[in-house]
């Protein structure tokens, strides 16, 4: 190398070096400056987004695999506020397809974009159907500009339609108070009433928020989010469709006021359906106020306690043959009246009946009678019995917000000695359905009371756990359980009850009770009732209907004893129960047992 | 001992060979550097590829999952039991009657039974997958079992 260049080359070196002592210098000043840390949370904003993954609601299913909870994809509608281009028309639309309203929409879309407003949530749940709309249009639009077209029409840049699962109910109102709904509040998403609300956490799931990196050789694997559990019903989804329909005709007919009505196998405490009005599509939960206002119980089965008249004295007697203080055939000379705690009780019809036994008794449905049984029984004896047959307490259904009822016991504040005598058949204690069910379980199963149940079994993962029967406790022996049911069946054929069903023999009893209001009881407001099991010689089923304030009669025996009827005719034929003669003769075994 | 002396001097007095060693050098290190960061580039590369194809199955799999949702309310809703009903009653028939049902005892027939959505969950069945000790025992377990295999005394027998 001559020596005169060389002065040149140690330039060059000195200038490179300069230069990267500088950007050395900068990249250090720049890691230092106030703003680093700004800068560094500006570009923590574009590395990725913190998600919650929700696990998709476990689905809900009749005895038979029938779905009758889902779920569908619905989206959230809202904008990208740094990305709107016409406010208004975003507005224009989202009034158009989704009736939303115009003011309130483009007050969110013009929302200037900033660090702290970068999206606006404009609607949720919003169907497919909807979705698909205003995402067409957006399609076309973009397709135009991307061939170079200069597009036809507003800009709905901006909008952004985010998916997510939302409930459905493919059956609509098909046993929606037994089902209840999923709604969502200030604490999220939730159940209410029913077995979305008494499985809520089983049912939801386990939701977890997770990292989505942008940055592609930071993506991991999700988690693996597993659905919530699921649940297959005790109920039979053509059984239910029945018994609501029967009952909506009822209710027409006889312009009650609302209904219920349930239906259980004695055996296993295995809800097969259960009916109430009035009910609500479940794929509009939002018109649960105007459907139940007020206090209004959302599952009258459950939640509402009333007086339940007659159909109580079955409990009367079955206690007091139980306790070897009457049998059937003891006599009573009925007088039509009878003072028990310094009032006067009588008889629904103000007659004296004369002389009766204990069937005469029941299947004339004489108040009197009943008082002189549960004077006889005296108050312990009496109310340890209704203890056992488990009232004053929540049958432990899992369905959620059960009532307890009320029973008035001595020692109370609110009893009186007179309570004993009204208490017998039915007035001056508050049951629910639920309650007089599981009551009535004991005799229909040979002394056995037990505990009722919509859910059959629960599937977890890849696993399905079976849901066995409890029973509660054993009030009667089953002599006594026989003894009544046999009774029970002997009057109503003695009275050629309108609740006989042709080839089957059951037994029942109708109710019929005043309403109590502020001013004391209304005789021409009354809550209607019939409690019967069968068939008689093997109980596979009991049905529980009540109506309510109906116009057309006052009386059970006219009003719910029927209803009783066509829903033991309808189930015969679901449940594949075959006539009396045709069952016995199929089974001569079983003939010659009994 | 002269012949080597002369060929270095030589050597060292050429430029030509010594920019030679140094253009050899440096190219040497930039294939180096070269192949290095192609490598690191081919493998970046493929991980982001990678990356964003499971962004994509990721997405994939949950609208599969909504499709899957979406499908079996749909045909819960057309199989509804209102929607059987309606079809049930245009096709002519009409709710059986018990007085008109004939029954019949089919040997073997257990009648209908409930639904079984899933196995019910097994203690120890046959399908049960177990794993064999090497796979779950620690390497102290392993010498101890050694130790009492060569610990064993024979039993005597008479």
């Amino acid at each position: 190398m001559k020596l005169e260049n060389r002065w040149r080359f140690n330039l060059m070196g000195t200038v490179f070096l300069m230069v990267t002592i500088v950007i050395f210098g900068q990249l250090v000043r720049l890691q230092n400056t106030p703003q680093a840390q700004s800068f560094l949370e500006q570009s923590s904003l574009y590395a990725g987004t913190w998600e919650v993954v929700n696990a998709p609601r476990g689905q809900v299913y009749d005895r038979w695999g029938k779905l009758l909870a889902g779920n569908r994809t619905v989206y959230e509608v809202g904008v990208v506020l740094a990305n709107v281009e016409d406010a208004q028309a975003i507005a224009f639309a989202v009034n158009a397809v989704l009736e939303d309203d115009y003011e309130r929409v483009l007050e969110l879309v013009s929302i200037p974009a900033s660090e702290e407003a970068i999206y606006a949530m404009i609607a949720d749940n919003v169907p497919a159907e909807k979705v698909d709309l205003l995402n067409d249009y957006m399609e076309e639009r973009q397709a135009a500009i991307a061939a170079g077209e200069t597009p036809d029409g507003p800009s709905l840049a901006g909008l952004e339609f985010r998916p997510h699962l939302a409930r459905s109910y493919p059956e609509d109102a098909l046993a929606s108070t037994l089902l209840g709904f999923v709604g969502q509040d200030k604490d999220g998403i939730q159940g209410y009433f029913g077995i979305e609300q008494y499985y809520d956490e089983l049912l939801a799931g386990n939701s977890r928020e997770v990292w989505l990196p942008n940055d592609p050789n930071r993506v991991e694997e999700l988690p693996d989010i597993p659905p919530g559990t699921s649940l297959i019903l005790t109920i039979d989804r053509e059984l239910q469709a029945s018994v609501e329909t029967i009952l909506d005709e009822a209710l027409e007919e006889h312009g009650a006021e609302a209904g219920t009505v349930v239906v259980m196998d004695p055996k296993t405490g295995e809800i097969l359906a259960l009916a109430s009005a009035p009910r609500l599509n479940l794929n509009e939960f939002w018109d649960f106020e105007e459907i139940f206002p007020g206090e209004t119980p959302f599952n009258r089965a459950v939640s509402k306690s009333y007086e339940p008249g007659s159909v109580f004295k079955v409990i009367t007697m079955a206690s007091a043959i139980d306790a070897g203080v009457v049998e059937p055939q003891t006599e009573f000379f009925d007088t039509g009246s009878i003072q028990v705690g310094g009032i006067t009780i009588r008889n629904w019809d103000q007659r004296a009946w004369g002389e009766q036994n204990m069937v005469g008794c029941m299947q004339n449905s004489l108040n009197v009678c009943l008082a002189w049984v549960s004077k006889e029984m005296q108050a312990d004896l009496f109310y340890d019995y209704l203890q056992r047959f488990g009232f004053g307490h929540t049958t432990g259904v899992d369905l959620a917000g059960e009532a307890t009822g009320r029973l008035k016991e001595p020692g109370d504040g609110d009893w009186y000695p007179a309570d004993l005598g009204t208490n017998s058949f039915g007035q001056g204690i508050a049951v629910t359905p639920m309650q007089m069910v599981m009551a009535i379980s004991a005799l229909a199963n040979e002394g056995q009371m037990v505990v009722p149940h919509v859910v059959r079994a629960l599937v977890d993962g890849d696993s399905q756990y079976e849901v066995h029967p409890q029973f509660s406790a054993s009030p009667i022996t089953p002599e006594t359980a026989r003894i009544m049911t046999e009774m029970l069946a002997e009057t109503l054929e003695n009275e050629a009850s309108r609740a006989l069903v042709p080839g089957y023999r059951v037994a029942g009893k109708t109710g019929t009770a005043e309403i109590p209001t502020e001013g004391g009881y209304k005789r021409d407001i009354t809550n209607t009732s019939f409690v019967g099991w069968g068939p008689v010689d093997d109980p596979q089923f009991i049905v529980y209907v009540w109506l309510e304030s109906p116009s057309s009669s006052i009386w059970g025996s006219v009003v719910a004893a029927p209803v009783f009827s066509q829903v033991v005719t309808r189930l015969v034929v679901i449940l594949n129960l075959p006539p009396d003669s045709v069952r016995l003769a199929l089974s001569p075994e079983e003939a010659e047992q009994r | 001992m002269k012949r080597r002396k002369n060929f270095m001097q030589a050597y060292r007095q050429t430029p030509w060979r010594k920019q030679v060693q140094i253009i050899g050098l440096f190219s040497a290190v930039l294939v180096v550097v070269t192949t290095g960061a192609g490598v690191y580039l081919q493998v970046t590369a493929q991980a982001a590829t990678l990356g964003r194809e499971i962004q994509f199955m990721q997405d994939e799999k949950q609208q599969l999952q909504q499709l899957i949702e979406d499908q079996q309310s749909e045909l819960a809703r057309l199989t509804s039991a209102h929607a059987m009903e309606a079809r049930a009653l245009d096709m002519d028939f009409e709710p059986a009657n018990p007085s008109a049902a004939m029954y019949v005892v089919v040997p073997g027939y257990a009648g209908r039974q409930p639904a079984a959505l899933a196995p019910h969950p097994r203690l120890g069945g046959a399908g049960d997958i177990v794993l064999p000790p090497a796979y779950t025992m620690t390497l102290f377990d392993w010498m101890a079992g050694l130790y009492r295999v060569f610990t064993l005394q024979p039993e005597g027998g008479s």
